[in-house]
C-alpha cells in the first residue's frame, strides 16, 4: 500500500496565504482611518465631479480629508440643514449654496462664523462676495446670450428682448427665473429688487413668446437648431456652450449683470468642523479656482488666482467694466416664494 | 372552519410583511398627513399647527383646479389610448402558439429594463426642433414638425411608459380564459367577434379595469415625462408638487398636494369600479 501524499496544506502556508489575501483589505482599511472623512453636500453632475478633480483629489486628499458625498438640488438641501438644526449633531459638514439661500440658513442662525482663523484663504474673496457665514466659490455675471450667426446687432439691454423681430426666439432655463426677474428689475425699476416692475417688463417678454427650458444644458442647443436668437445666461455657460461647439456669444447689457454667486457654508451642528474648514480653505486655492473656470467657465472668487489664455479671453470682461450687481440677499430670500408663485401662475401658465 | 393554530401560523408569516409596510409606506404617509396641516414659513421651514389652510388654498384656487384636470385628462387619454392598442397586441400575444411568442414578449417587456427618464430622452432627441422627426418630415413633405414642448409630446411619452404594462396584463388575463370556450362559441355558430364580445370579453372584464386602472395611476402620477417633454409650461400635478418642494421648500402646501392627488386617483379609480357591473368585478 502507497503511503498516502503529505498534505501541502501546513498550518504555517494557511497563515501566510490568509496574510497575503486580507492585505487589500488591511491596506485599504488602514487608509480608511489615516484619511479623516467629511459630508459633503453638493449638487451632482459636473460640478460635484470638478469639485472632485479639482478640490478633493489634488488638494483635500494630501491634508487627510476626503468627501462622503450627499448629492441633490439645493433646496433640499437646505431644508435638511434647517429641519436639523436644533439637533446637537447636524447631518452635514459642509453644504453648497448660493447667497441667497446662504443668506436665509444664517438669518434662521443655523450656519457657523468663517474666520481667516478657521479658512486662513478667506483673506483673499473679492470684496463684496463673502459674509460672515458664506464662502464664496464661484461666481458669474448674468449676460444677454444671442446667436452670433442670425443677430448681426447684438442686444445691449433687456429691453432688447422685448423686439417683436425677436417673437418666439427668445428663452432661457426657466430655473433661473428668479434671477431674470432680477435683471428685468434692474432695467425697468433701476434696483434688481424691484419686482414690481420686472412683472410688468417679464410679462411683456412672455407676449413676445418666450421659451422656457425644462433644465440649463437644454437651453444651449436651441443657439445650434435655429429655434433660439437671444437670450438670458450666465457668462460661464456661454463660454461651456462655445466649448461644446453651440455657435452662441455674450452681451452685457448696460444697466448691469446680476451676479451668480454660489459657495458654501458650515452648518453649526456640523460633525466634523475641522475638516469642513479645511475643504473650505483647499476650494480657495488658485490652483482649485483655475481648474473651476477652466472646466465650467466660471470666475475665481479669490485674487490671487489669474486666468491665463484662451480662458482669459472667453470669460474676459468688457472695457470699461460693466455694473456688476450683487443680488441683495435679504430682500431676495423673502421675495422668493412670492415671485415663484407669481412665475408659475403668470408666465408658466399661458 | 380554520383552526385557531392555523390563524396562529397564517399570521406569523404575515406579520414580517404587515411590518415592513407599516414601517415604509404607512409612518411616512402618516406623518406627511401632519405635515400638510401644518404651516409654512420662508424662514423656519415650517411652523407647527393644525390648520386645513394648504387644503383650503388647493381648493380655493383656480389655477390649481385646472392643473388637476390636465392631469386626469391626460391620465384618461393614456388609458384610453393603451386599452386602444394594448388589447389587439395583448389577445394576439394570448392566442400566439409559435415559436415567436417568448421574443415577442420579451420585446414588450425590454422598454421596462430601461428607466422612463432615459426613455424621455429618447424622445426628446426624436421631438426636438432639427431632430429626428423634424428632419424626416422637412425632408420627406417639406414641413416641419414641432413636437417639443407640447401636450402631444407628454401623452406619446406617457403612452409609451404605460402600454408594456397594459399589455403583460391583459395578456395575462387572457391566458387564463380557456381557449376551448370561444372554440365552443363558434361550434354552436357564433362569428369571431361575437363569441369574444359574448364569451371573452365578459370574462376579462375585471382584469381589463385592474390594467386600465394601474395604467390610470401611472398617467396620474406621471413626472419624469411631463417634465422633460411637456416643458415648464405645461403642467400637471406631480411636476406642481415638486416645484412647490424643490423650489418654494414648501413641505406643508406639498404634502397637502400630494394627499390631494392622492385621494383624487383613488376617488376616480373607485367610480371606475362602479362601471363594471358587479358580476363582472374582481
Amino acid at each position: 500500500m502507497r503511503d498516502a501524499p503529505k498534505s501541502a496544506l501546513t498550518r504555517r502556508g494557511v497563515l501566510a496565504g490568509s496574510t497575503l489575501l486580507a492585505a487589500p483589505a488591511i491596506l485599504i482599511g488602514a487608509k480608511a482611518k489615516a484619511a479623516e472623512t467629511f459630508i459633503l453636500g453638493t449638487w451632482g453632475g459636473d460640478y460635484q465631479r470638478l469639485q472632485m478633480e479639482n478640490i478633493e483629489m489634488p488638494i483635500a486628499r494630501a491634508q487627510g480629508i476626503e468627501s462622503v458625498i450627499d448629492a441633490g438640488d439645493e433646496a433640499p438641501r437646505a431644508a435638511k440643514i434647517m429641519a436639523s438644526r436644533r439637533l446637537p449633531r447636524g447631518q452635514m459638514d459642509v453644504a453648497c449654496v448660493q447667497a441667497v439661500q446662504a443668506y436665509a440658513l444664517a438669518e434662521a442662525g443655523a450656519l457657523e462664523e468663517i474666520t481667516p482663523a478657521k479658512v486662513p484663504n478667506i483673506v483673499h474673496c473679492q470684496d463684496g462676495l463673502a459674509t460672515a457665514t458664506f464662502v464664496p466659490h464661484i461666481w458669474s455675471p448674468q449676460i444677454l446670450s444671442y446667436s452670433p450667426e442670425r443677430v448681426k446687432t447684438p442686444p445691449t439691454s433687456f429691453e432688447d428682448l422685448l423686439d417683436p423681430k425677436y417673437k418666439g426666439r427668445v428663452g432661457f432655463p426657466d430655473a433661473n427665473f428668479f434671477y431674470v426677474m432680477m435683471a428685468a428689475g434692474l432695467f425697468a425699476g433701476g434696483s434688481a429688487s424691484n419686482f414690481e416692475k420686472a412683472k410688468e417688463i417679464v410679462s411683456k417678454l412672455n407676449t413676445n413668446e418666450l421659451r422656457l427650458y425644462p433644465s440649463t444644458d437644454s437651453a444651449g442647443p436651441p443657439f445650434k437648431t435655429g429655434e433660439l436668437d437671444v437670450g438670458v445666461m450666465w457668462l460661464a455657460r456661454i463660454a461651456m456652450w462655445q466649448n461644446a461647439g453651440i455657435p452662441v456669444a455674450a452681451s452685457f447689457p448696460k444697466e448691469g449683470c446680476i451676479l451668480y454667486v454660489s459657495g458654501m457654508v458650515v452648518p453649526k451642528n456640523a460633525p466634523n468642523k475641522e475638516a469642513a474648514f479645511k475643504y473650505l480653505n483647499a476650494m480657495l486655492e488658485p490652483a482649485a479656482q483655475l481648474g473651476f473656470a477652466k472646466n465650467m467657465g466660471y470666475l475665481p472668487t479669490v485674487t490671487n488666482a489669474k486666468l491665463t489664455g484662451k480662458v482669459a479671453e472667453q470669460l474676459a470682461l468688457p472695457t470699461p467694466p460693466p455694473k456688476l450687481v450683487v443680488p441683495d440677499a435679504a430682500v431676495n430670500s423673502k421675495a422668493l416664494p412670492e415671485i415663484a408663485d407669481w412665475w408659475k401662475k403668470t408666465i408658466q401658465h399661458t | 372552519m380554520m383552526k385557531r393554530s392555523d390563524t396562529l401560523a397564517a399570521s406569523s408569516f404575515l406579520g414580517p410583511a404587515t411590518c415592513v409596510v407599516m414601517l415604509v409606506l404607512i409612518a411616512p404617509l402618516v406623518l406627511l398627513a401632519r405635515y400638510s396641516l401644518n404651516r409654512f414659513d420662508p424662514t423656519e421651514l415650517m411652523i407647527e399647527a393644525t390648520t386645513g389652510a394648504n387644503y383650503a388654498r388647493f381648493f380655493s384656487e383656480a389655477f390649481y383646479w385646472e392643473v388637476m384636470r390636465t392631469t386626469i385628462q391626460v391620465a384618461l387619454l393614456v388609458t384610453a389610448l393603451c386599452l386602444l392598442l394594448g388589447l389587439p397586441l395583448a389577445w394576439r400575444l394570448s392566442r400566439m402558439t409559435s415559436r415567436w411568442k417568448s421574443p415577442l414578449l420579451l420585446l414588450i417587456i425590454l422598454p421596462l429594463f430601461v428607466s422612463s427618464t432615459v426613455r424621455t430622452v429618447g424622445w426628446m432627441i426624436l421631438f426636438a426642433k432639427s431632430g429626428v422627426m423634424d428632419t424626416t418630415a422637412a425632408t420627406l413633405f417639406g414641413r416641419h414638425i414641432d413636437l417639443m414642448f407640447t401636450p402631444t409630446a407628454v401623452v406619446i411619452g406617457t403612452l409609451s411608459v404605460n402600454l408594456p404594462f397594459m399589455v403583460l396584463t391583459l395578456q395575462t388575463v387572457f391566458d387564463g380564459i380557456d381557449h376551448r370556450l370561444s372554440e365552443a362559441a363558434s361550434g354552436l355558430g357564433a362569428p369571431p367577434a361575437r363569441a369574444f364580445l359574448r364569451i371573452i370579453w365578459p370574462l376579462a372584464l375585471p382584469g381589463v379595469g385592474i390594467a386600465a386602472i394601474l395604467c390610470f395611476i401611472l398617467g396620474m402620477n406621471a413626472y419624469a415625462t411631463p417634465v422633460l417633454l411637456g416643458g415648464p409650461r405645461f403642467q400637471m400635478m406631480a411636476p406642481l408638487l415638486f416645484w412647490e418642494f424643490n423650489t418654494n421648500s414648501n413641505w406643508p402646501f406639498s404634502a397637502a398636494l400630494a394627499f390631494i392627488l392622492m385621494g383624487t386617483t383613488l376617488l376616480l379609480t373607485t367610480l371606475a369600479n362602479t362601471v363594471i357591473p358587479r358580476r363582472y368585478r374582481a
